[in-house]
């Protein structure tokens, strides 16, 4: 662990700002849980509550700015000290976005209103979102623990979770041209899907901020790119 | 040249810097400083860069001021202190005793902590240096002076007033009066020993907006304990810990990814 400064105060401002980015990946983890959880029960309720979760989130987001804003006028970090803080932003910043793909599925969930898909392809949408989590889980104690080789992991695993989308979308596409009933829930099923999906990118990027807070410079490999239905072709009718 | 190449401190970081299209003025080398028995440098290898800004930074006693004070001899107005090793200044060794330190300190000019008018007039605070190494005429000191004065962004401040006594401006317009004595002189290399400690923050900012003027002239060395000071005005910083030297590298790289874990201490303020 690093030693403290000189100052006791600033150490103690470090902590808070930890602290509060730590309590932000809390909520947005159970945000993304509880938005899929109700997608896949239809609870209406239950994505109600995921609005209103959203909305501390973005509370404590702000929290965060203050605070780092604050502290960078006052102490003036340097090296270590600043990179921390710029990553505390960064995070806050990604974690914003994740819970906001969450409120997201959540309005759907409200949206589609009894019109529901069948359990197989929810079950598709579940998988990719237990996929995300677990990143999301790794990345946060990467953070915490200033883990590089855990950053590392979580930023090379984001294929999986593209190659899970790739087949998601399939499936829906698939079902779609099977029949155009099918074609608003399926819609629906595919924001959803793509939410989580982009969920994990902003998972790589927190991976990306905790390897440049520790090692202080980028991590420089080409990012792996697993998700390549923008380049896929779409399946003809004959 | 080369048999120095490789005397290197063992303690230093000796990062990769880029030196790729830069002159060493300086060259201090194995550097060793002693006030009676005790040894104040250790070891000290270090290059100042042709018109580059250098920084000496650490914690009080690190020897970053004595360090400075062997760049212009200025410990030899003092008995029992004496420095060991080489100082090459353009290849010359100026620790030899063949050296004219008259000469040496009008090449090497230095601007202290407090500002030190002399107690004339502004302009014979500039024209009194000029004339003790060069015979000239009235026009030709008066267009030196306010060329020293113009330099040292103070013209504009002083000119309709260059015989009122220069202790009679505010603290940064004496520091920056003191920096155009030094200017006049043309010196090829500038040590400022915490020029800006007892200045406004305003004043501060004229002074770093100065040297970084400067520098395409001079090669300019700057000590000084304000860290943000450091990194703002410098391209090159030397961190020193009890009289050696610890790191030394691009200022970019001291003060966003240190390479010892004594500087990162230190410029983070954990030290100690």
């Amino acid at each position: 662990m690093m030693s403290e400064h000189t100052a006791k105060a600033f150490d103690i401002d470090l902590q808070e700002i930890a602290r509060k980015v730590t309590e932000m990946g809390g909520l947005a983890e159970k945000e993304i849980g509880d938005a899929v959880d109700a997608l896949a029960k239809r609870d209406t309720a239950l994505a109600q509550r995921v609005m209103a979760v959203d909305l501390s989130t973005d509370q404590l987001q702000r929290e965060i700015e203050e605070k780092a804003i604050l502290t960078i006028a006052r102490r003036q970090p340097m090296a270590v000290d600043l990179r921390d803080i710029v990553a505390a932003l960064r995070l806050a910043n990604d974690l914003e976005r994740i819970g906001d793909l969450a409120k997201n599925i959540a309005k759907r969930v409200v949206a589609l209103n009894g019109d529901f898909p069948p359990q197989k392809l929810i079950r598709g949408v579940e998988h990719l979102a237990e996929l995300v989590l677990e990143q999301l889980k790794d990345v946060l104690d990467a953070y915490a623990q200033r883990d590089l080789d855990k950053a590392i992991v979580v930023w090379r695993g984001d294929d999986k979770i593209d190659a899970m989308y790739t087949s998601v979308f399939r499936e829906l596409l698939t079902y779609m041209m099977e029949d155009p009933r099918n074609i608003t829930f399926c819609t629906h099923l595919l924001f959803c899907a793509k939410n989580i999906e982009r969920m994990g990118d902003h998972a790589t990027n927190i991976a990306e901020t905790v390897y440049y807070m520790v090692e202080g410079r980028a991590l420089a490999d080409e990012r792996p790119k697993g998700d390549t239905t923008n380049i896929a072709p779409v399946p003809m009718r004959m | 040249m080369s048999t120095v190449a490789s005397m290197t401190t063992p303690t230093v970081t000796h990062a990769p810097v880029d030196t790729a299209g830069l002159a060493e003025k300086v060259s201090i080398r194995n550097l060793d400083f002693l006030y009676g028995e005790s040894r104040a440098l250790k070891g000290i290898t270090l290059p100042l860069y042709k018109n580059k800004v250098t920084a000496f930074i650490g914690p009080s006693g690190c020897g970053k001021s004595t360090l400075l004070r062997v760049l212009n001899r200025m410990y030899d107005l003092y008995p029992n202190q004496r420095a060991e090793g080489q100082v090459l200044f353009d290849g010359e060794d100026i620790l030899s005793p063949k050296q004219d330190l008259n000469l040496l300190r009008a090449r090497i000019g230095m601007v202290f902590q407090k500002p030190t008018p002399f107690p004339m007039t502004i302009y014979e605070n500039i024209a009194f240096g000029l004339r003790l190494y060069e015979r000239l005429s009235r026009a030709e000191l008066d267009e030196k002076v306010e060329q020293a004065l113009a330099r040292s962004a103070l013209w504009d401040e002083v000119k309709d007033k260059l015989n009122a006594n220069g202790l009679s401006l505010s603290g940064g317009q004496q520091q920056r009066l003191c920096i155009a004595r030094t200017v006049a002189l043309s010196p090829e290399v500038i040590l400022f020993d915490e020029p800006c400690s007892a200045l406004d923050p305003i004043s501060t900012a004229k002074i770093e907006e100065l040297i970084d003027e400067l520098k395409a002239d001079y090669t300019i060395v700057i000590v000084t304990h304000n860290m943000q000071q450091a990194a703002r005005v410098s391209d090159f910083t030397a961190f020193m810990y009890l009289g050696e030297l610890v790191e030394f590298d691009t200022t970019t790289k001291m003060f966003t990814t240190p390479g010892d874990r004594r500087t990162q201490d230190y410029i983070t303020g954990r030290f100690g």
